[in-house]
């Protein structure tokens, strides 16, 4: 069980900035995911924390001791890359006992650890096969046990299940989770997909250009998200800008849309510029009677059979919105739009 | 992806180094060493004497000997080119379009003279060019020649053997530009309206130029600079720059005049090369 | 349509037998019943074999140059896979430079490399003594053919196995020894092959650059049969060749043959 500090890490590539200045900790146990779109440094940082990219600037603490300068095989890391880089010339049970040889633990000791970590990943008695032999979902989870069975003092994952079929990799989501709970082990999990890093983290790190967007919690990240382009990553987001208004006891944002209800979580002081970020489900459509204040024109509609998405034109703007069937407008129709204040947030405007 | 080591950051040299320390002792230095070398005044007793001079170029220009022999030997190298090219183009067309059983045997074939050695090669070709070997008397049995036909000891016989022996350096280069060329152009002009003559000419063979340049340098730059098969094949009564060199080092001692005419030789088969790789850009690009 | 390519078929089997004759003659000729070098041979017979194999002067050729073939290959596979690692993994900014400098010993006439190591060793003292500038030519012409061979295999080399390697624990050298060498074996082995072939065949280097008394086989064959007429020259040859397939013929089965591109 380890603690993993990474401070004020800067890396370098040439005249370009990977990772500008990220600090991070990960606690005991803790499952974490770098969340971004690609280029916005979460792999440099999983590879500097590896050891396998020089640090510019900064220090990387595994319990209080700087690794920095050690290099990948002294971290004692456990590392599943993307495409699982499984030894072909060895078997399964080859490639699970290197890591313990590279230790120097008796060969016993390797031949029952290797079986245990076999069961454990449920791939038991695959051991005499070869890599080639196997599936991609059955590479997988053999990557994961020879990271494993070292007992390493932090599980580092870089996009794992890229190259799985959705239904597998929805399968090993929860394996690879699961796998992690019982085990109890730091992770680290580098993803692009906010599926995979909302489902499975204790906390998401979102990404951009270099810099920490945000650290929080899954919920914290959807329902908080410290700025539009947090929101927009990590799912769709109605995003209006408008500005606070309003005496005390009465606020509102009077945006573009029209006059908005203040999100019920937050103080703002009037004046403020915001952009309102409201998630499609928490918008309410409803038939239009007079006097309603913001409505909208059905502009489009699509059946994706658990949910409805509907595309609502007001004025200018577009709007998502997502409704439980069965579906009651039409495209064409005119709508009511209500916003409801405990589900809607506001980030100030850039 | 390189996995740069953070510690020792020095170490990817050592890997370099031996290659290094190979490579610019011993055969950037000693070339250098040839030009020196060939600017040295000559001697008699030792290979090279202790003053300079540029006597051994002058000697080159003033005697006819030495620059009919270049023409000769630039000659020779471009004929052995052509002669390459017309049979090795085909040879690596077919060899690329073979089933997969084929293809490992004419393999075989094209890399067999290569496995042989120069000078067994070169052998075999006395053996058969001899006015007493074995093309002849059967041109004689046959009846289709009264006298032998000389087919040794002259240009003709040295042009035969070099492009044999040099034959597989211009197939590799363009089975390899061949192997590179993406099936679906081919259909792609075909379904365009292109017949296969036309796709041929304005499909495979321009994408397989820079095989076919490749090939030809080397063949050409090779065939020059060729000893065994000349002195075999060419004997007393016709000798390449090469076979003047290496007679001029070891024969006459001379180190300083084999230098400069080693060089003049390099610098003019350069020159070819400059004005091929001229032309034959200006054509395809 | 058809036409062409029964054309391009039967030019091409001329071409074969183009470049088959000449081997086919010398091999032919080497069982000559009498003393005359004809092909078709007159009579069979191995008389010819048992001539050089007590003739001293060949079968110490051939042990020189076994030996040559061997020193060369190994300082070659080293120097070579060592280069290669380098311009695979590490070259960055001077790559191609890193590359042609390896590959001038392939692109340079070996008369002139010949030439070069001559006067270079000559003005070291040390000239044609102990085959240093022998063995170092040698090496030098061999050279390229290893480190292409080992860079082809290095390329479908996938890096994340060594770093798979290093995350275990394994530090550079064992890493290397346990993962990289054994799935690039078959470059390795490969441009060794090569190396050994081109060392044993080679001329130019060897003629300029021998020893007193320190014939290798293609040395001793070009001296032999431009004064001797009998087929115990070709009796020679036939001998190289077949060593040479013998060695190609192992390596196949070792490790399965397969030719690189420049």
């Amino acid at each position: 069980m380890t603690t993993v500090s990474i401070q004020s890490l800067v890396k370098r590539y040439g005249s370009s900035t990977a990772v500008n200045g990220i600090s991070l900790d990960i606690e005991h146990g803790e499952f974490i995911s770098l969340l971004g779109p690609s280029g916005c440094g979460k792999t440099t940082t999983l590879k500097c924390l590896a050891g396998f990219e020089a640090v510019d600037e900064g220090r990387i603490l595994f319990d209080g001791r700087d690794v920095a300068r050690l290099p990948p095989e002294q971290r004692d890391i456990g590392m599943v890359f993307q495409n699982y880089a499984l030894f072909p010339h060895m078997t399964v049970a080859g490639n699970l006992a290197f890591g313990l040889e590279m230790r120097g633990r008796p060969k016993a000791e390797i031949t029952e650890r290797v079986r245990a970590v076999l069961d454990l990943v449920q791939l038991g008695g695959l051991g005499a096969r070869y890599p080639r032999e196997l599936s991609g979902g059955q590479q997988q989870r053999v990557a994961l046990a020879r990271a494993l069975v070292i007992e390493p003092k932090i599980l580092l994952l870089d996009e794992p299940l890229a190259n799985l079929d959705a239904t597998l990799r929805d399968e090993m989501r929860t394996f690879i989770r699961d796998l992690q709970k019982r085990v109890g082990i730091s992770t680290l999990y580098v993803t692009h997909d906010q599926a995979e890093a909302m489902t499975m983290s204790d906390r998401v790190v979102v990404m951009f250009g270099g810099q920490i967007a945000q650290v929080d919690t899954p919920e914290a990240v959807y329902d908080r998200p410290a700025s539009a382009a947090v929101a927009r990553f990590v799912g769709q987001a109605n995003v209006v800008e408008g500005v606070v208004a309003g005496a005390n006891g009465d606020r509102r944002i009077e945006s573009t849309l029209g006059s908005l209800p203040m999100p019920q979580r937050l103080g703002l002081t009037p004046g403020t510029f915001v952009s309102i970020i409201a998630r499609p489900q928490a918008i309410a459509l409803t038939a239009v009677a007079s006097g309603t204040p913001l409505a909208g024109t059905v502009a489009a509609r699509y059946f994706h059979g658990a949910f409805i998405d509907y595309r609502i034109a007001v004025g200018e703007q577009m709007l998502n919105v997502q409704a439980v069937p069965p579906a009651l407008h039409e495209p064409g129709d005119a709508v009511a739009l209500g916003f409801d204040p405990a589900r809607l947030w506001a980030v100030e405007a850039a | 992806m390189t996995a740069r080591t953070l510690a020792a950051p020095w170490r990817p040299m050592l890997l370099i180094a031996p290659a290094a320390v190979l490579i610019g002792v011993f055969l950037i230095l000693p070339y250098l060493n040839i030009v020196v070398m060939s600017l040295r005044e000559p001697a008699t007793t030792t290979p090279y004497g202790s003053g300079f001079s540029t006597g051994g170029y002058a000697k080159f220009f003033a005697d006819f000997y030495y620059v009919g022999a270049l023409l000769q030997t630039l000659w020779i190298g471009l004929l052995s080119t052509l002669v390459c090219l017309l049979l090795g183009f085909p040879l690596a067309l077919q060899i690329v379009r073979a089933s997969s059983r084929w293809r490992a045997l004419l393999y075989g074939i094209v890399l067999s003279p290569l496995l042989v050695g120069i000078v067994v090669r070169s052998y075999g070709w006395t053996i058969l060019l001899g006015n007493n070997g074995v093309i002849n008397r059967a041109l004689l049995d046959l009846g289709l020649a009264q006298t032998p036909v000389p087919l040794m000891y002259n240009s003709f016989g040295i042009v035969v053997a070099l492009s044999h022996v040099f034959l597989p350096f211009m197939v590799l280069p363009i089975m390899g530009a061949l192997q590179a060329i993406d099936p679906a152009l081919e259909d792609a002009a075909r379904s365009l309206g292109a017949s296969p003559r036309r796709t041929f000419r304005r499909v495979v063979l321009p994408l397989a130029m820079p095989g076919i340049q490749s090939g030809a340098i080397l063949v050409f730059v090779l065939a020059v600079s060729a000893y065994v098969t000349p002195v075999l094949i060419g004997g007393m009564r016709i000798k390449t720059m090469a076979v003047i060199v290496v007679e001029t080092l070891i024969d006459q001692f001379q180190w300083p005049l084999g230098s400069a005419l080693a060089l003049i030789l390099s610098a003019a088969a350069t020159l070819v090369v400059v004005l091929f790789m001229r032309a034959t850009r200006l054509r395809w690009k | 349509m058809r036409a062409s390519r029964v054309l391009l078929g039967l030019f091409c089997l001329l071409i074969c037998a183009y470049l088959l004759a000449p081997i086919l003659v010398v091999v032919g000729a080497s069982f000559n019943a009498g003393p005359f070098l004809t092909f078709p041979p007159r009579g069979l017979s191995l008389r010819w074999f048992a001539a050089f194999l007590n003739n001293q002067v060949f079968i110490d050729a051939i042990a020189r140059s076994l030996w040559l073939a061997l020193a060369a290959t190994a300082i070659s596979g080293v120097v070579g896979v060592a280069a290669a690692l380098y311009y695979v993994r590490f070259a960055t900014r001077a790559k191609e430079a890193v590359r042609v400098a390896i590959l001038l010993p392939l692109l340079l006439p070996e008369v002139l490399t010949a030439m070069a190591l001559l006067f270079f060793f000559y003005a070291i003292g040390i000239g044609t003594r102990l085959g240093v500038g022998m063995l170092v030519g040698h090496v030098l012409i061999t050279l390229p053919f290893v480190f292409l061979n080992v860079v082809t295999a290095l390329h479908g080399f996938d890096a994340n196995w060594e770093l798979a390697a290093r995350s275990l624990g394994a530090n550079p050298w064992k890493s290397f020894r346990r993962i990289t060498l054994p799935l690039i074996k078959p470059g390795v082995i490969n441009g060794c092959l090569f190396a050994f072939i081109i060392s044993f065949d080679t001329f130019g280097i060897s003629y300029l650059l021998k020893d007193v008394g320190g014939a290798t086989l293609p040395l001793q064959l070009f001296d032999y049969l431009r004064f001797n007429f009998t087929p115990e020259a070709a009796a020679v040859s036939t001998m190289s060749i077949v060593m040479a397939l013998i060695v190609v013929v192992a390596t196949e089965k070792l490790v399965g043959l397969k030719i690189e591109r420049f």
